[in-house]
Order: structure tokens, then C-alpha cells, then sequence
């Protein structure tokens, strides 16, 4: 017998045995990979928090809750492997502020957040020999998994500077975060021109639920720390435009991994192995516009990324808030983001890298992606009371085709998903 | 220290005595106190939408900033 | 770009920022301060007569300049009127100066909140540059003789109170 069919035999036993654990796993009731797995809490960067422009502490009470639900597209057939769930996650999110003035010269804001997971999650990329294809192997079916993130800030006002202190948390069945950060600005040139900058820093802990029988290999309890710096500057250009440019550059260290993910090495999956430093640099630059002929503003927002995994990363933003009588606005706008890929990064390997790295997870493949969003706001007074009411939809899309260099093999697990968001707001 | 950095150097001293480029006198701002000329005009959407991105893209997101806005008090 | 120049980027961050926060440049145009005459001006109301500050001579005056977009003015305006209610009409008065390039949106504002002082209108902002205005709001405590005593920068709720205190040593002044 030649090597060759020999090896194909083996290859095909091999996944034969892969899809009757799939499908075991997809009958056993398994908390899913949470998504969050590798993501610091977004709200663990300074200012990220939604930093007012204006530097005046806030007069009234405001409440504002939101509720978002998107469903991330099904998997197409051809990118799954046979017998495999396509259904990917289905994400609800209920979101809650409250700000307050604290005294003269205060004021406070406190941010909350509870997000609900159900659906099942990218677990590999295979090659499936027969129909000389790259699919996804998903993980099996899941209970719903929760998050609750938390952020409290505080700002004190001096006459032509502001000093910011938050904290928060970030809490999953299986991971813990906790973040910490201080930011400041300073006006110069009558307030035409503002200083900012920040200290942020994060300590996330992650217990993956394990399963001696399908992954006995799981790490077990693993930390990350993160520290960020950002520092920026704003430009008043005019009576209707401004412009800001800032730089933000994260550092983190520990276990950078996906414990829920694996990578194919010569036809074995083997646990998701990342470097345990990354460093990240974002430039972002944006333009705020109003044009009064037409009652309406432009917003154009550039970003640039680059970390020390190879990522480059461009990211487009337009939108156009037009308003109607003072009373409603309605606000389309686009969004293009395109990554290149992680070095270590591949589908799947045919011998291991000299590195021991090894990930085949999509955020880290090179791909571009397509946003499209409409949004309506209404602003009603009543009496003391100035309530808001907003909805919104947005269509994400992402595909290898739409990245701005070349891609050989698009990552089957790319995700596109329909985004619907409601919201209503109150100061009084 | 890189050419990197001293150019950030020099940037941000620059950028503190900008005069000359129109200044806008306290009393003119009127434009950019509107809602719809902050940085993020709704602080949820804002959150939400970088926190999505965040976990399905791999690029951090620059953010934090103030500056523009009414310039009140 | 290196890893070495990447890493040396948080420092240059770091040295940046501070070296904005310690530069303590000079900020806005000269500003009218306490011991400083009054200019004298007269403008037109917002219903359209014409008004001087000449004839507030020999009383108190409390000059606001305000806006219907800022949100620091919609919070004094009430306590304003309230503070002048509080002394008699020969011994202290609010002349406020609106500022809004579209002074019907000053109408607009003051039909909702109405207050009893009048508001002159200066759409061009040639009165805020004279009196050398550095934020919005800013006031002026003038005396019975025309010499401004006080320059109120920003306001906040409370600050009606320190107001108060030097509005009852000016009037006492002049009796």
C-alpha cells in the first residue's frame, strides 16, 4: 500500500472519529467558549467610557438603557464539515447608564452592562481531503452564557483642566477582569485646543471549563495582565468643525491563548497557542463637521493598528447625522475595517512552526469587513423631563475578498451578523 | 529615543500653542456645543459598537479625548 | 516598524502628554477686571427698543452674558432673577447680553423660561470682545459709579450665594 493512501485512510478514519465526537458533544448540554475569552472588557481602555467633549461637569441626572440583539449569520454548508452545527451565536445585550452631578465641580457616571451568549462557537479549522475544502469544525451546542460588566467614573472640573479616576469589572462563568484607569485634559488657545491623556490597566483571569474526556488537555486557570497609555489632541478649526487625533498603545502579558480553540498540526488538533506578550499601537483620527445650509454633520473617523503579532489593521467610519425639525435625526452611515494576519497564524498546519505557536482563529486571519447602519433618534420634552428614544439597525459582513491585500485562503469562520438596538434615555 | 518618538514629542508641543489656525471665541462655539459634534454622541451606541467590533476583529480601537464641545465654565 | 520602536512608543506617549499638561500658555484676549471702568455701550433689546448702560449710573449692576446654547446659562438664568428680586429695583438690576447669532432662538429660550431682567442683543459678539469675555458665561458686577468690582467666570450652581454676599456690600456702598 502506498504511503500516500495510506496516509489518505488514516486522515479519513480520523475525521470520521471527529464527527462522531461532534456529534456526541452537540448531545451533551456544554457551557460554550465565551467569545470574550480573549477580549479585555472594551471598557477597560480609558475613555472609552465616553469622555464628554465639552469640559463642563453635566447639570441634570441622566438615565439611558439600551437593548441590542444580533444574530450572527449561519455557516454555509460549504464551509462546515459534514454533520456539523452551522447555527453560530445569538447575542442579547442590555445596556444601563446613569450620570450625575456630584457638587460644583463634579460629576459622576456609572456604566452597566449584562450580555447573554447562546449558540455554538468556531472550535477549528480542518481540510476536509474529499471535497478539497477548508471548513470549520464547530463546538458542540450550548446553555446560555452571561456577562456583567461594570464602570464607575469619576471627573472633577478645574477651570481649564479635567482629572478622571474609573474602575470596573468584567464577570463570566469563567473569567474575571478588573480594570482600573486615569485620564486628564487641559485646554489651551481658549479652549480651541485640548490636551488628553490616560493611564489604563487591566488584570483578567480566566477559569476555562474543563472536559477530561474531549479536551484533557484544557489549561487549566490562567492570568493576563494588560497596562495602556493614550495621549491625544484636539483642534477646534472653526465655528463647525473640529478634529482629534489620539494614540493609544496597550501592552499585555500572561496567558494570550484561546483556551476553547484549537489548531490542526498535522492533522491533530492541538490547543490554541498564542505568544504571551502582545503590543498593540491604534492612531485614530477624526473629523467633526456641520454644515448649516443642510442641518447636518459629518462624522469621519480613520483608524490605524498595528501590534508586534503583524496585524496591521485600517478602519473607515462615516456617518451623516441629519437632523429634521430639531426634533428627530436620522443617522446612516458605513463602516470598512480590513485586517492583515497574525504571523503565527494559519488554517491549519502541516508541521508544527519552530515557534510551538500555533491559532487558527478568524480574528487573527486576514479579512476584510462591511458595516452598514441606520439609526433614528427622537427628542421629546416633557415638562421637566427631556426624553430620547433611538433605534437602530446595522448589517456587518466579512469575507477575505473584502481585505485590502490579496488573501490565499479565507478563514471559514469569518462571522457576519444583523444587528437591532433600541434605546431611551431621560435628564431631568 | 526613536525619531518616533521625537516627533510625537515635538507634536504635542506644537499643538499646545496653535493660535493662528481661526480661533473660536467662547461666545461662537454654539455649533459645536450641539449633541450631534461630540466625539460620541451616544455613549451606549459608542460602547456597544466597540465592544462588538472588539470581539470579533483584532484591532484595539483608538478612544479618549475631550476637547470641542460648548466649553462652558 | 521594529519591535524595539514600538516599544519605546508608550514612553514617547508618556513624555508628550506631560509636556502638553506643564506648558502653561498664555489664554485669550485681555479681559476687563476688577477696578476696570465699564465700557459704556448701548444696544437693542431683544424686543427691539434700545438700551444703554449709562442709565443703570448709580446702581448696582449685574451684566450676564449668555446664550441659549449654554447650558451653565439656563442654570443661572432663574437664580438670577431670583437674586435680583431680593434687593429693590433702585439699589440693584440685571442687564443681560445675549449673544446668540440667531437671536430668535434667545426669544424662543426666554418665552420657556422667562425671567424679569432684560436681555439686550449682540448677535455680532462686539460687546463679548470689548469686555474681554474668556468663557461662556462670564459677568460682571458693576458698582454704582460704573467700575466693575467682580468678574463671575462660568457658573455653577451655588455661586449665587458668594453673589449675594458682595451684591449687599456694593449696595450698602452707595446709600
Amino acid at each position: 500500500m502506498s504511503t500516500s493512501s495510506k496516509r489518505s485512510r488514516q486522515l479519513r478514519a480520523r475525521r470520521a472519529r471527529l464527527r462522531r465526537r461532534a456529534r456526541r458533544k452537540a448531545a451533551v448540554a456544554k457551557l460554550s467558549p465565551a467569545l470574550h475569552a480573549l477580549t479585555t472588557s472594551a471598557l477597560a481602555l480609558p475613555g472609552i467610557a465616553g469622555s464628554a467633549s465639552a469640559a463642563t461637569p453635566i447639570s441634570e441626572y441622566t438615565a439611558e438603557y439600551g437593548y441590542s440583539q444580533y444574530r450572527e449569520d449561519a455557516l454555509p454548508s460549504s464551509k462546515v464539515a459534514p454533520g456539523q452545527e452551522r447555527e453560530r451565536y445569538e447575542i442579547d445585550i442590555h445596556q444601563l447608564r446613569l450620570a450625575a452631578p456630584l457638587g460644583q465641580r463634579m460629576d459622576v457616571t456609572l456604566d452597566l452592562s449584562h450580555e447573554t451568549m447562546s449558540g455554538a462557537s468556531p472550535w477549528y479549522v480542518d481540510f476536509d481531503q474529499q471535497s478539497g475544502r477548508v471548513v470549520q469544525v464547530m463546538s458542540g451546542a450550548t446553555i446560555d452564557d452571561r456577562r456583567t460588566d461594570a464602570l464607575l467614573q469619576g471627573t472633577y472640573y478645574f477651570d481649564r483642566s479635567t482629572a478622571a479616576l474609573s474602575g470596573g469589572f468584567s464577570i463570566e462563568k469563567d473569567y474575571r477582569a478588573f480594570n482600573v484607569g486615569i485620564e486628564g485634559t487641559r485646554e489651551f488657545n481658549e479652549k480651541n485646543t485640548t490636551l488628553s491623556g490616560g493611564l489604563g490597566a487591566s488584570f483578567d483571569q480566566i477559569d476555562p471549563t474543563q472536559d477530561p474526556i474531549l479536551a484533557p488537555d484544557r489549561p487549566g486557570r490562567e492570568d493576563k495582565q494588560s497596562a495602556s497609555i493614550f495621549a491625544g489632541v484636539s483642534q477646534v478649526l472653526s465655528r463647525s468643525t473640529a478634529i482629534q487625533g489620539t494614540a493609544t498603545y496597550q501592552h499585555a502579558r500572561g496567558f494570550l491563548s484561546d483556551p476553547y480553540k484549537r489548531a490542526v498540526v498535522a492533522g491533530t488538533p492541538l490547543p490554541d497557542r498564542r505568544p504571551d506578550q502582545r503590543n498593540q499601537l491604534a492612531l485614530l483620527a477624526r473629523l467633526r463637521s456641520h454644515f448649516e445650509a443642510l442641518n447636518g454633520t459629518l462624522h469621519a473617523d480613520y483608524n490605524y493598528y498595528l501590534d508586534d503579532w503583524s496585524i496591521e489593521a485600517h478602519t473607515f467610519d462615516l456617518a451623516w447625522h441629519q437632523s429634521i425639525f430639531d426634533l428627530l435625526r436620522v443617522i446612516p452611515s458605513i463602516r470598512y475595517y480590513s485586517q492583515s494576519q497574525a504571523d503565527f497564524y494559519a488554517p491549519f498546519y502541516f508541521a508544527p512552526r519552530g515557534d510551538g505557536l500555533r491559532a487558527s482563529d478568524y480574528r487573527l486571519s486576514p479579512f476584510g469587513a462591511l458595516s452598514y447602519r441606520i439609526r433614528g433618534e427622537a427628542r421629546i420634552q416633557l415638562f421637566e423631563l427631556d426624553l430620547g428614544l433611538n433605534a437602530g439597525y446595522e448589517r456587518y459582513e466579512s469575507d477575505a475578498d473584502l481585505a485590502f491585500g490579496r488573501v490565499t485562503t479565507e478563514n471559514p469562520g469569518l462571522v457576519s451578523f444583523d444587528l437591532f438596538s433600541i434605546g431611551i434615555s431621560g435628564r431631568f | 529615543m526613536s525619531r518616533l518618538a521625537a516627533l510625537l514629542l515635538l507634536l504635542g508641543l506644537a499643538a499646545t500653542s496653535l493660535p493662528g489656525c481661526a480661533s473660536v471665541r467662547p461666545w461662537e462655539r454654539e455649533i459645536l456645543s450641539r449633541r450631534d459634534m461630540a466625539w460620541e454622541p451616544d455613549a451606549l451606541e459608542a460602547q456597544r459598537r466597540n465592544h462588538i467590533y472588539f470581539s470579533k476583529e483584532a484591532a484595539l480601537a483608538g478612544g479618549g479625548g475631550g476637547g470641542g464641545g460648548c466649553g462652558c465654565n | 516598524m521594529s519591535r524595539l520602536c514600538l516599544r519605546s512608543i508608550p514612553r514617547a506617549l508618556l513624555i508628550a502628554s506631560l509636556a502638553g499638561t506643564l506648558w502653561l500658555g498664555p489664554d485669550g484676549a485681555a479681559a476687563l477686571q476688577s477696578g476696570d471702568a465699564a465700557p459704556s455701550f448701548s444696544a437693542p433689546t431683544l424686543q427691539g427698543r434700545s438700551l444703554s448702560l449709562e442709565s443703570f449710573r448709580g446702581k448696582v449692576v449685574f451684566l450676564d452674558f449668555w446664550a441659549s446654547w449654554c447650558a451653565p446659562c439656563a442654570t443661572s438664568l432663574p437664580l438670577l432673577d431670583a437674586l435680583r428680586n431680593e434687593f429693590g429695583p433702585d439699589d440693584f438690576q440685571v442687564l443681560a447680553v445675549n449673544v446668540d447669532r440667531d437671536p430668535d432662538k434667545a426669544t424662543d429660550f426666554l418665552t420657556k423660561r422667562p425671567v424679569g431682567y432684560p436681555s439686550v442683543s449682540d448677535p455680532e459678539g462686539e460687546l463679548p470682545v470689548r469686555f474681554g469675555v474668556q468663557t461662556m458665561p462670564t459677568s460682571f458686577l458693576i458698582d454704582r459709579e460704573g467700575v466693575i468690582r467682580y468678574v463671575q467666570r462660568g457658573f455653577r450652581k451655588g455661586d449665587e450665594d458668594a453673589l449675594r454676599a458682595r451684591i449687599r456690600e456694593l449696595v450698602a456702598r452707595g446709600r
